[in-house]
């Protein structure tokens, strides 16, 4: 059957390339042919050989660790809704009721993923094609990231529009993937955030009523009551295992741990990056128990890994290697700096609940400043051992 | 004692074997201007002329005093050239034996310097920053060899050494006399030949050097023991021309001989040769196709089809057609097959026989939890080497991989994106005096951009030494 395969895209290639029949789509039919199989180069000099990771692998292992965060918020949904919902189908606590959660919420992730893919890699093909380029996996990761950080009951419009936003000039106006500074994903919740705040923010948008539509049942965050002002009504096990309100797939932080496994094995994301946010964000939550002037400063500092998207941002997003800091001692102090402002603008600005997203833009930007910095050590050094010697 | 952390081995399969074939009487030469970094050649010899072994054939147009000599007697068969008339081989039929001479001395340096640009061994000593033919002109701050090969497949030294500890001794001392800082030789730790130096050479001081590769590399070991500033210099040797060094100041005769390494997945009877620099590959490779043993007859075309010959490692090494010639400072010959294969799926397959660096395919979790239970890995579960890329060419996306593997004390990252950029003011600062494509090998074998890093970094530094003439 493969060689079948094989055989038809030889056969049709040649309308493909340049100056062929459909010579416009060429990269788009190479983006599907290396999909079906990697391609047939060979090294001309230097390192004959090659490790067998490339650009698809890499990015695959991303997604594989994004199923368990994935696989629970879809059924997180749909419990949600169970809990809220006046005409669930099913008794709650039996299993035909959580098998029924998990296929509402499937159905309720399906279009937001579908549109995301769509829309992005529509644009990401054409830009591939302008460039004469091969398209890049990258978008395989964000168009997944991105309906998984956004509230369920997100309209599709505003997604497609956030999505064409995120890779348009969150990415390709830098020269795509690996030129980008600020995280695609991101940008698109952060336009989202911005744009339509009544969609993002506040209390009814966590909890879808049905399977269709935008409707949304009251229902507020962990972040959101604290916003308000009172104390988390969700206990600290709830949160850790994410049977909590919040955006799509960010609630359950043993899912998110287990993606963590996955890219910290299998040596995709730095570590580094990893520990120090989380470093960071139990320092500055220590050091607001210090201070312990209000009931938000003297929540356990443990309670800001178990709360919003703190924990997927700092599997998920902060490790982004193309915008974080690439040295290793700058992942350290960019990893440290994220989770102490992400701990200060949730405790500090009530205007914005979650801090996360903004505080890995933010650090984003700082990321060239302190690879800059790290860097010039090195000169520094260098020069110094140059001038002993005189 | 100095300990390399970062590195990588590659687990290749068919590592020569202790047993040497002797491969003198191979009939054809050749001695490649394209084995030299940066030379211009002029070519002092026309396809015809009788040259015996340390006539010279071409000389380096900028400094006519570095020439380049025959490594036997003979006559010239061929000048081979390629694009725009550059020339790209000499090739030598060989016909005569070596003549006889005496052994040499010394007044002083320059003297030295005199008599072995003379001989052509001057073209065996090579300088760093740049990896050209060293400056006959200059001095270097040190000068080191490596005593061992860490790259896959390498060459063992203290076995292809037996029995010239004499020469290696020798060779040691005089190039000594070249500088007026240290002579370092670096070997592993329990290295039999390390003995021999320490014990018959005083003026050269012994380094051990442990890890994996590339704790080998000259560079590597350059910048543990003298990190190279901007305008200074030091000098290298491989370690098998230092014997050659050492056989011509004690006889006076030019006799690059040198015992290789024929290694590789596709190598059935991989062993140790003794040739003649510059020596054709064709016989070698055919033996090793059949595997018989040296010379072998005809071999059918289906049987050499894919097989890529290599005259180094596979890292650094530099590719070579199947009837070619031996690289005049190798010291391994690899043949691994081509990879021009389409891999269903394969970026989304278990991989089990696919080697990767990162943990993305089974394979990465074979050797941890295996290796205690087989001492050799079964073939089912040995990893398969070829050319393939295993993917296609990328921006530089990832970070941090590149320092796992690069034991310097230098951004690789910011380095190579410096030379892509062409920034000479920054690549200097970023050290790129330190650093030879080869020390880049490693992080061009991991690298899922499949970016071709080596070339961008000879580029670079040929670009340096141009704006620097």
């Amino acid at each position: 059957m493969f060689d079948n395969l094989r055989r038809l895209i030889d056969k049709i290639k040649p309308n493909f390339v340049e100056g062929g029949k459909f010579g416009w789509l060429q990269s788009t039919f190479e983006a599907f042919e290396t999909f079906a199989f990697t391609p047939n180069t060979v090294t001309r000099h230097g390192s004959h050989v090659r490790d067998a990771v490339d650009m698809k692998r890499a990015m695959i292992t991303v997604v594989i660790a994004l199923m368990p965060a994935l696989l629970f918020g879809m059924w997180n949904i749909g419990f949600q809704t169970s809990l809220n919902a006046e005409d669930w189908p099913y008794e709650l606590g039996t299993a035909a009721s959580w098998w029924y959660c998990l296929w509402f919420g499937f159905l309720r992730m399906l279009p937001l993923i579908v549109v995301s893919y769509v829309v992005g890699l529509g644009i990401e093909f054409m830009f591939a094609q302008i460039r004469h380029h091969e398209v890049n996996e990258g978008y395989l990761v964000t168009g997944l990231l991105i309906p998984m950080i956004v509230p369920v009951t997100t309209p599709l419009w505003q997604l497609a529009l956030a999505v064409a936003f995120a890779v348009v000039l969150g990415k390709e106006v830098f020269g795509g993937s690996g030129m980008n500074f600020l995280n695609p994903a991101l940008v698109a919740r952060a336009f989202l955030f911005f744009s339509y705040p009544t969609h993002m923010s506040g209390d009814k948008v966590w909890i879808a009523a049905d399977l269709w539509g935008t409707d949304a049942i009251a229902g507020a965050t962990p972040l959101g009551e604290l916003a308000a002002g009172s104390l988390p009504s969700d206990t600290a096990l709830d949160m850790f295992i994410g049977t909590v309100t919040g955006s799509t797939c960010e609630t359950s932080v043993i899912a998110i741990l287990l993606g963590a496994i996955v890219l910290l094995v299998s040596g995709i994301a730095s570590w580094r990056i990893m520990l120090s946010v989380i470093l960071g964000g139990g320092a500055m939550g220590l050091l607001f128990n210090l201070i312990g002037a209000n009931d938000y400063m003297q929540l356990p500092f443990y309670y800001h890994y178990l709360m919003g998207g703190f924990m997927f941002g700092a599997v998920f997003m902060a490790t982004d290697p193309v915008t974080s800091a690439q040295t290793n001692a700058g992942k350290w102090i960019y990893g440290l700096l994220i989770g102490l402002f992400a701990v200060m603008l949730r405790v500090l600005n009530p205007a914005y609940p979650e801090g996360m997203m903004l505080s890995i833009l933010l650090m984003n930007s700082f990321a060239p400043l302190i690879d800059h910095c790290v860097v010039a050590r090195n000169i520094k050094k260098r020069e110094r051992r140059k001038e002993a010697v005189r | 004692m100095i300990k390399i952390k970062k590195g990588l081995d590659l687990p290749l399969t068919g590592a020569a074997g202790c047993r040497v074939s002797d491969a003198r009487s191979i009939v054809s030469y050749a001695v490649k201007p394209t084995d030299y970094v940066g030379l211009v050649p002029r070519l002092m010899v026309v396809e015809g002329d009788e040259v015996s072994a340390g006539d010279v054939l071409f000389c380096d147009k900028n400094d006519e005093r570095i020439r380049f000599v025959s490594p036997v007697g003979g006559v010239v068969k061929a000048v081979v050239r390629g694009e725009k008339r550059k020339l790209l081989a000499v090739v030598v039929k060989r016909q005569t034996g070596n003549g006889m001479s005496s052994p040499l001395s010394f007044d002083n340096v320059d003297d030295l310097k005199q008599k072995m640009l003379h001989s052509g061994l001057w073209t065996l000593l090579r300088q760093r920053p740049f990896g050209i033919v060293a400056n006959p002109d200059t001095t270097p701050k040190a000068i080191v060899v490596s005593g061992f090969d860490s790259a896959p497949l390498g060459c063992d030294y203290d076995f292809a050494l037996q029995g010239r500890e004499d020469d290696l001794c020798r060779g040691l001392e005089t190039l000594s006399m070249l500088t007026e800082g240290t002579t370092y030789i670096c070997f592993r730790p329990g290295q039999r030949l390390a003995q021999s130096v320490l014990s018959h050479c005083g003026k050269v001081n012994v380094q051990y050097v442990e890890g994996p590769h590339p704790a080998g590399n000259v560079g590597t070991q350059i910048a543990q023991l003298c990190p190279i500033n901007k305008g200074e210099s030091v000098w290298t040797m491989n370690i098998q021309d230092v014997t050659v060094l050492g056989h011509w100041v004690a006889t006076g005769q030019y006799c690059p001989e040198r015992v290789i390494a024929v290694a590789g997945p596709l190598a059935k009877n991989p062993h140790y040769y003794q040739i003649i620099a510059g020596a054709c590959v064709e016989e070698i490779v055919r033996a090793q196709v059949l595997n018989v043993d040296y010379p072998a007859l005809e071999c059918s075309k289906e049987s050499m089809q894919s097989i890529r010959v290599i005259s180094g490692n596979v890292l650094s090494g530099t590719r070579i057609a199947q009837d070619g010639f031996v690289g005049a400072y190798d010291s391994l010959v690899s043949m691994i097959p081509e990879g021009d294969y389409y891999d269903f799926m394969g970026w989304l397959m278990p991989g089990l026989k696919k080697h990767s660096f990162s943990r993305t395919f089974a394979s990465g979790f074979i050797p941890n939890c295996m290796s205690g239970l087989f001492k050799v890995l079964p073939e089912e579960l040995q990893p398969r080497f070829d050319t393939n890329t295993h993917g296609g060419v990328r921006p530089l996306v990832f970070t941090g991989d590149f320092e796992k593997v690069f034991p310097f004390d230098i951004y690789p990252l910011q380095l190579l994106k410096a030379c892509i950029v062409g920034d000479l003011e920054l690549m200097e600062k970023l050290g790129i005096y330190e650093v030879e494509p080869e020390d880049f090998a490693l992080c061009e074998y991991i690298d899922p951009s499949k970016t071709d890093i080596q070339p961008i970094i000879r580029e670079a530094l040929e670009k340096l030494r141009k704006e620097g003439m």
